[in-house]
């Protein structure tokens, strides 16, 4: 065997050797969770990996799905999620066209502030912000936790999308405002179309940190009106006597959406969170 | 309209909203650190530098600075070594890389509380997976709840924040590597370099400006993490695992005594925008060398 082959022979097994180690330590915790999900009271409790066939069962989802609150904070947590998207894509929509396109005086610094702001501790930001969302009568309310969400992701999605609208040519919205397109029909048939992949891996970035973050939720929510799934599995496993199984089956319920999510924007997702440090020099 | 108000305009929405839960709570929290405020009390009078006399008599405060340092600094060196030997992996054109390439983030997306749970139950006596795996290899006597184990509780938050975020840095660093052109590679390796001779000439120059970033948002993210702590262990056992978001945390929805918490958050902000500076200087001296 030459040199060069017993080289890439031996690059071949180390990666494999790096694959399979990093797939039992990232993966087996979750597939351990979903199996537990499908185990029935006894099984999880026996402290043996594998058990009997007829152990398996929907009963933990059953239980999750109807006995508990649970569904209730799900679609809380829909919601918030949701909102928060959709506003904070607006916002940055706008806030990134304009500072792409448009001559504002001081615009680096302008930039730079905004991206600074993500360097404040949260902890420290969260004790006035909930005297702001008390004054606004809005402690408690779905309108209060995304308010208080949004700013964990507007400096990112802002300078985020400023990078891939740069990357736009502007001989193509020039053109269009010859054609007599104002500045709402530029955005909306012009520049979101081309930019959309960058504008999804935006959405998608909102719609994780909302869906996960459990900070500003339990501050801002005093009651089962505006609970989310990450408060509700605090609870859970921070109770007396944990049913893991049922935890286990609102672990698995809460991390669904944001795979399937994940699913959809996984091969753009690196570029658009790097934004263009994939270039190197 | 001149198209410079037209600028304006569209940037208007996201700066009203900063402003009134960004910028104002971050001046409100910094004046709020020169007083007495509590939110149970009502009390709210200027009492100058109170509680940064206080907290160099704080015990806590200190174990909390010193444990949020040297997590800052252990999971950011891990990460990054990790990461970089994930990517090179990841560089080997081998049947089912493409696979492992697209799930291997997976644990980058979801909540971190859901994280904390799955690990919590497998951390547990007895029913736990690491104590089942112990068990059966015939280790003894260490069937134990290992986030409330003075001794390896820390150790856990570690393996907590690397769970997360080391595959966010393999496929970033892969994404740099594949953006050197390969004839660099033919080039040394005609000249006789090997394999980490090539490594450290050409892979890790090349992805540098990569390795700053995450290196920036990482430092940030983890100097900043609250919920990975609070969520397993609270800050113990005996604050063993403290950190100084989550001792602010206790201090203002604990103790209340919001005034107190507020001059520990601009203790780490100050922390934090010294790291910037000093990163970013560095940074651009290395710059202007090359």
């Amino acid at each position: 065997m030459s040199a060069t082959s017993r080289q890439k022979l031996l690059s071949a097994v180390l990666s494999y050797l790096v694959v399979f180690i990093s797939l039992l330590f990232f993966i087996l915790p979750m597939l351990w969770i979903v199996y537990t999900s499908f185990r029935n009271t006894d099984a999880v409790f026996s402290g043996q990996i594998l058990t009997e066939a007829a152990n398996l069962t929907l009963e933990n989802y059953n239980t999750v799905l109807s006995v508990t609150d649970f569904p209730r904070y799900f679609l809380n947590t829909v919601a918030i999620a949701s909102v928060v998207t959709l506003l904070s894509l607006l916002c940055s929509i706008m806030a990134a066209y304009g500072l792409s396109r448009f001559e504002i005086r001081g615009k680096n610094a302008l930039i730079m502030s905004i991206f600074s702001t993500q360097m404040f501790p949260q902890v420290l930001l969260i004790i006035p912000m909930y005297l702001v969302i008390t004054t606004l009568r809005l402690l408690d309310t779905v309108l209060g936790v995304v308010l208080g969400q949004i700013i964990l992701v507007l400096p990112f999605q802002i300078w985020m999308l400023t990078g891939y609208f740069n990357n736009i040519p502007r001989e193509i919205d020039d053109s269009a405002s010859i054609d007599g397109c104002n500045i709402g029909e530029r955005l909306l048939y012009i520049v979101l179309p081309i930019a959309a992949p960058g504008i999804a891996v935006a959405a998608f970035f909102s719609f994780v940190v909302s869906w996960g973050d459990y900070l500003i939720v339990s501050i801002i929510s005093q009651s089962q009106r505006t609970a989310t799934v990450t408060l509700v599995l605090q609870r859970l496993s921070a109770a007396l006597l944990v049913r893991w199984g049922q935890v286990a089956a609102a672990v698995v319920l809460t991390i669904v959406p944001t795979i399937l999510l994940f699913a959809f924007v996984q091969a753009r997702l690196v570029e658009g969170l790097t934004g263009g440090a994939v270039k190197g020099e | 309209m001149k198209e410079r108000h037209k600028g304006i305009i569209l940037l208007l929405p996201a700066l009203l909203v900063m402003a009134l839960f960004t910028v104002y709570p971050m001046v409100r929290g910094v004046t709020m650190s020169f007083t007495n405020a509590n939110i149970m009390r009502k009390t709210n009078d200027f009492v100058g530098l109170e509680n940064y006399a206080r907290m160099l008599t704080d015990e806590v405060f200190w174990i909390s600075l010193r444990q949020s340092v040297s997590l800052t600094v252990i999971v950011v060196l891990l990460q990054l070594v990790f990461g970089l030997i994930l990517a090179s992996a990841m560089t080997q054109k081998l049947p089912g890389m493409g696979v492992y390439k697209s799930i291997i983030m997976a644990s980058w997306v979801i909540p971190v509380a859901a994280t904390v749970t799955m690990f919590k139950f497998m951390a547990q006596p007895d029913i736990g997976l690491i104590n089942i795996l112990l068990r059966d290899l015939g280790v003894e006597g260490m069937n134990k709840y290992w986030f409330g184990e003075p001794q390896v509780a820390f150790t856990f938050i570690i393996l907590l924040h690397l769970w997360r975020n080391v595959p966010f840095y393999g496929v970033a660093f892969l994404a740099a590597m594949q953006a050197i052109p390969k004839d660099y590679y033919e080039a040394a390796q005609l000249d006789g370099a090997n394999a980490m001779q090539r490594f450290f000439a050409i892979t890790l120059p090349g992805i540098r400006s990569m390795i700053v970033v995450m290196v920036t948002i990482h430092v940030l993210w983890t100097f900043n993490n609250f919920d990975f702590v609070y969520l397993s262990t609270g800050g113990g056992p005996v604050n063993r695992t403290d950190v100084l978001p989550v001792y602010v945390y206790r201090k203002s929805w604990t103790s209340y005594t919001v005034g107190y918490a507020a001059s520990m958050g601009v203790i780490m902000l100050i922390l934090l925008m010294i790291y910037f500076v000093v990163y970013t200087r560095l940074f651009e001296r290395q710059e202007t060398n090359r």
